[in-house]
């Protein structure tokens, strides 16, 4: 019994997690992580949440515990984007970008916040995250500023769809 | 003058004209000619769209790019998210060889290549390098004497600093110094590193951060915030509003956008500026004239 316990505690890094992590732009840096903690201080996220601590986050990463990391509801969304993890690592890593890299891997999986995906569908439709409307043409106006031009959404489709996929 | 190109955006053009017409207004008056481009999308977003793919996202920045290369002018934004994503795509492009090659067939599929030959600047980058503070100071005709302003850098103008390469992300001075210049006095919070917390899907962490900047910038008795991203803008203007009510406490501390306060400097009227739209007015800038001088005509 104690044998078969202890076997259940013992962590199995997930190769196939890290493997497609670092597939995404910048996703491998977790590799070189050593665990010193300088992310940490100076992380808005662990300030203001109980569960947010980058270091923390990168070691579930080198373990590849994915599933900890990437299901619905992701703490990884508490993180603010600014950096100050990037500015402390010694070793170069960028927490940050290893984090939307795992949020590009979400995305792979259909799994976003309600919020996020309605900004993201209004830039993939429209080219821009405030789409154009005759009000804020008229607002413009006031300013004595032209309307604003429509985005050439064809060449942006084009982007968008990677050759061979979207094509016939 | 010395031509640039101007990347919009999103949030400036759409959300905030006040913003821009401050930018076209004042921008001229310090030598820089704008040279608008064509057919610019959202540059993409370095916290939504960058989440769903970034080799998708640096496409579309890369694209963005290669509008100003064709007109062979380096570029300015007036967003830090704007600098941030087609700056990171710059260094991206010109370090790594497999993200150049991915991104570069995809723009073959639209006739592009980017080549890297278009630098990018945030705006007050530009008026800094290009401009200086020298050349600022003469183009004001209000001197905000005695204005205490509070200043919010934000996170992407500074960081990460090897890309952005602006100014010292531990002690920055750039942004007290544009403000010197306009003859107002920047006072320091204790917490103005503080991210304005937009790019969070969580609600409580941005409003308790916010509660906590907000504190200290009424400790130094700051009368305005100044910043230069519409994205910190909203959130210290609506988010603002937000905390005062979820908390119960009125800050009020109204922000705004640096190239409106230059603006006004230049001599823009105040009912001009557009910042009867904010939930918090800068009603302190009211106290300003603009400076008698005698001009030719008079003396004559």
């Amino acid at each position: 019994m104690a044998a078969a316990q202890q076997k259940k505690d013992v962590v199995r890094v997930d190769f196939a997690f890290k493997r497609e992590l670092a597939e995404k732009v910048e996703g491998n840096l977790a590799s070189f992580c050593y665990q010193c903690g300088a992310c940490v201080g100076d992380c808005p996220a662990m300030m203001y949440t109980d569960d947010f601590n980058p270091r923390m986050i990168m070691l579930k990463v080198l373990y590849g515990l994915g599933e900890e990391l990437i299901g619905d509801d992701s703490l990884l969304w508490e993180c603010t984007n600014c950096y100050n993890c990037a500015e402390r690592c010694p070793q170069e890593v960028k927490p940050a970008e290893v984090i939307i890299s795992m949020k590009n891997m979400m995305a792979d999986r259909g799994i976003y916040p309600d919020g996020v995906e309605k900004i993201i569908a209004t830039f993939e439709t429209t080219g821009r995250t405030v789409p154009m409307s005759s009000a804020i043409d008229k607002q413009r106006e006031k300013f004595g500023l032209p309307p604003l031009d429509e985005v050439p959404m064809d060449e942006i489709q084009k982007l968008l769809t990677p050759a061979g996929k979207g094509e016939k | 003058m010395e031509r640039f190109a101007f990347f919009p955006g999103c949030l400036v053009p759409a959300r905030y004209p006040a913003m821009e017409f401050a930018i076209r207004q004042s921008l001229p008056k310090l030598g820089i000619e704008i040279v608008d481009l064509e057919g610019t999308s959202c540059c993409p977003d370095p916290i939504y769209f960058k989440s769903k793919d970034k080799i998708s996202w640096l496409s579309v920045a890369a694209r963005n790019l290669c509008l100003a290369e064709e007109q062979g002018v380096d570029l300015f934004t007036n967003c830090s998210g704007c600098t941030a994503t087609l700056s990171e795509t710059w260094h991206l492009m010109h370090d790594n060889e497999e993200v150049r090659d991915k991104v570069n067939e995809r723009l073959a599929t639209i006739g592009k290549e980017w080549k890297g030959t278009s630098r990018i600047r945030h705006i007050a980058t530009l008026v800094r390098d290009i401009v200086g503070y020298e050349a600022i100071r003469k183009t004001v005709v209000r001197p905000l004497e005695g204005l205490k302003v509070a200043i919010h850098y934000g996170c992407h103008l500074l960081k990460p600093s090897k890309i952005m390469n602006v100014d010292d992300p531990n002690n920055p001075q750039m942004l007290e110094e544009l403000v010197r210049a306009l003859g107002a006095e920047p006072v320091r919070h204790e917490k103005w590193f503080l991210c304005c917390g937009k790019a969070c899907a969580n609600e409580d962490l941005p409003d308790t951060m916010m509660r906590d900047l907000l504190t200290t910038v009424r400790s130094v008795e700051a009368e305005i915030l100044c910043l230069i991203c519409p994205t910190c803008f909203g959130q210290f203007d609506y988010g603002q509003l937000k905390v005062a009510r979820r908390f119960e406490e009125d800050f009020h501390t109204p922000p705004i956008y640096y190239f409106q306060l230059l603006a006004f400097a230049q001599g823009i009227e105040y009912d001009q500026l557009g910042v009867d739209r904010q939930r918090f007015k800068p009603e302190a800038l009211k106290r300003f004239p603009v400076m008698e001088t005698a001009t030719e005509e008079e003396s004559a």
